[in-house]
């Protein structure tokens, strides 16, 4: 059949840098695995990727496996046994019309599988959490837009609207003020709160990007003490003023990307620690480098260390079940810093 | 001339001739429709058959069946009813589908159902290149699985921390890039929580419609934040009045609201008043500040962080 032409595309490499996670970082997405789908996953990437396709009728192949997170291999080979489908007697109008060509994927007729097929309750569950969360934060597309669509979203369907599944995000009263001076590229003087050092100090910021984490806000900025893209906790910050700079938003953004979220740099010094009982909580709540389960039901793990303040922090509050195993100059400090805050009883 | 065919091209022909045909089939119709599709031999084509069922009502397609009489009677014959299966149009304008898509890219929660919602609603997934932005942080496995048996009152059995458990779920909460679960548990026979990822193994769905469902669930409520935590014991001493240096009073302000203050001093520094009930959750939080934080009151909480801090001391 001439209708099957494609194309042969190399394939796309991420070269996004690893970020140093508390968790190993999420796969690009779930149909990027490598090994052979099965049936059914095949099925239903085409059931969702035909009428989306439909109502376009040409796209660019890379574009399609990029927005799907397909290998464009892989896209093809579906691509090419869907426009074999159709019913009996398989001619070439009772066939799905779909093809690619020279690099753009065509389905102009409409004929099978051109409607979408219904949500499930649980993509109903995350996209309704998703926008109510989001109606909460600067920068949401406009309320009553939003609850209009949720409306619709309710009506598709009704018995899970009412969504016992939510998203809690920390309240910071900041973030308003941020966004404006990210939208409008002006550059700030933060007084910033550095609880390592108990002290405050002035910086000037400009800001790439404002994301939440584990239960805090964060900017990633250009920071001009460093001279580098440096992440600030929304909630240390005492005071935001302007400069009355405008910066080049374009060249931040895009430096704050290519960071990604990433806390340390990997020259931070590393501590490893045996971590026991009730204190795996350690292993949880900070970004590790390694995690080993012993026999005996000990953890241990290796950190890195932005500071001796926040490790002996970490080590007065995890007190006897955490044991330092090195380096020999921090085995130590537990005790230091326990005889420290006993000393403030005396 | 016979062709080999993959399951998925078999899968696919099957929905598309159950959809686009007005009456139900039999397993020897769509078979002769079919033809060559299914093995030659008729065990094989049968359990060929009853996958590729099971595996379209897995994707969510009703499978209509109906007994025929007459002729052909006690035959089984299948139908797929389009409307059943296909998304109701909404009819969403441009506008409506790009603030979904912008509330989808603002919040982003780490699993494969937003996305895959906003495909089926015609839109595209879009990566924001400027305003805030909040990671769930984490993608889990379990997600749709528990999510599927929250709309369908169906009962989850698990493994958790060592025991089996049979779980009514009420809903879900994301916090601090965690995942919790809000359920009756049967094996306590009392409404618990349960952290996603520290479920052990698989996650097994029972029955549909087997309970009730609450009138009102708050999952925010429900859930306790590390706040509240501390507020949850059964240590005597409900409170402890707590100095704080001035550089953190603000954090504390933060968490606790001015409410908790009881004296202010010249310095900046404060006095507050903080549950302590859950002496684990209160050691926790106060010695996060170090020496910057003293117990004032009552003595037997004093007492008891001394004793701490001796432990430490001692010890090595």
């Amino acid at each position: 059949m001439a209708k099957k032409r494609t194309t042969k595309t190399a394939r796309r490499r991420s070269t996004k840098p690893a970020a140093t996670r508390r968790r190993a970082p999420k796969p690009a997405g779930h149909k990027t695995k490598k090994g052979p789908r099965s049936a059914s996953e095949r099925v239903a990437t085409l059931l969702i990727l035909l009428p989306w396709l439909q109502k376009r009728k040409r796209v660019k192949l890379s574009v399609v496996a990029k927005q799907f997170r397909m290998r464009e291999e892989d896209l093809i080979a579906d691509i090419q046994m869907a426009a074999m489908c159709g019913v009996p007697p398989y001619t070439a109008d009772e066939l799905i019309d779909v093809f690619v060509d020279d690099g753009i994927v065509i389905a102009e007729i409409p004929k099978f599988f051109s409607r979408p097929l219904r949500l499930t309750s649980a993509e109903m569950y995350a996209i309704i959490a998703m926008v109510k969360a989001a109606q909460s934060m600067p920068g949401a597309p406009s309320r009553s837009v939003l609850t209009r669509a949720v409306g619709k979203l309710a009506r598709i369907a009704p018995d899970v609207s009412e969504a016992p599944v939510q998203i809690d995000l920390p309240d910071e009263p900041l973030l308003q003020e941020l966004h404006t001076a990210l939208n409008e590229s002006r550059e700030l003087r933060i007084t910033y709160f550095n609880p390592a050092r108990s002290e405050s100090a002035q910086r000037t910021v400009r800001v790439g990007k404002i994301y939440s984490e584990f239960g805090h806000w964060y900017v990633l900025a250009d920071d001009d003490k460093s001279g580098a893209m440096r992440n600030f906790r929304v909630d240390r910050i005492r005071e935001i003023q302007h400069t009355g700079k405008i910066y080049d938003q374009a060249d931040v953004a895009r430096r704050a990307n290519d960071q990604g979220n990433e806390w340390f740099g990997s020259d931070l010094e590393t501590v490893a620690l045996r971590v026991r009982d009730d204190a795996t909580w350690i292993s949880e709540a900070y970004p590790i480098v390694s995690r080993k389960k012993n026999r005996d039901g000990t953890v241990d793990v290796v950190l890195r260390v932005t500071g001796e303040h926040w490790l002996a922090r970490l080590l007065l509050r995890g007190g006897r079940n955490i044991e330092v195993l090195a380096p020999a100059k921090w085995k130590g400090l537990t005790k230091a810093t326990a005889a420290k805050v006993r000393a403030k009883y005396d | 001339m016979p062709k080999k065919i993959d399951a998925a091209e078999r899968m696919l022909n099957l929905l598309a001739l159950l959809s686009m045909r007005t009456h139900s089939m039999t397993f020897n119709q769509i078979r002769a429709e079919l033809e060559g599709q299914y093995s030659d031999d008729y065990q094989a084509a049968r359990a060929q058959f009853e996958r590729d069922k099971k595996a379209l009502r897995e994707l969510n397609i009703p499978l209509d069946t109906s007994v025929l009489g007459g002729e052909q009677a006690g035959e089984m014959a299948y139908r797929i009813v389009r409307k059943e299966y296909e998304l109701t149009d909404a009819n969403f304008t441009d506008e409506e589908i790009e603030a979904l898509q912008i509330a989808v890219a603002t919040v982003r929660l780490g699993a494969q159902e937003s996305e895959t919602a906003l495909w089926k609603l015609g839109a595209e997934r879009v990566d924001p290149s400027i305003g805030p932005q909040a990671s769930i942080g984490f993608s889990d496995p379990h997600l749709g699985t528990i999510l599927a048996a929250i709309s369908e009152r169906a009962p989850l059995m698990f493994e958790y921390k060592g025991e089996e458990r049979t779980v009514d779920s009420y809903g879900m909460l994301a916090r601090k890039g965690f995942w919790y679960l809000v359920g009756f548990d049967h094996l306590r026979k009392a409404q618990r929580v349960f952290r996603v990822d520290r479920i052990e193994g698989s996650v097994k769905k029972g029955k549909k419609n087997s309970y009730e469902m609450p009138k009102s669930v708050d999952v925010v409520k429900a859930v306790p934040n590390d706040r509240q935590m501390m507020a949850q014991g059964d240590y005597e001493h409900p409170t402890a009045h707590v100095h704080v240096d001035a550089e953190l009073v603000q954090g504390v302000v933060r968490d606790f609201g001015r409410g908790a203050i009881v004296r202010e001093d010249a310095d900046g520094s404060a006095v507050f008043e903080v549950p302590c009930s859950n002496s684990y959750a209160f050691r926790l939080w106060l010695f996060a500040m170090q020496d910057k934080a003293v117990v004032i009151e009552p003595p037997d909480v004093r007492a008891m962080v001394v004793s701490w801090l001796d432990e430490l001391t001692a010890g090595q």
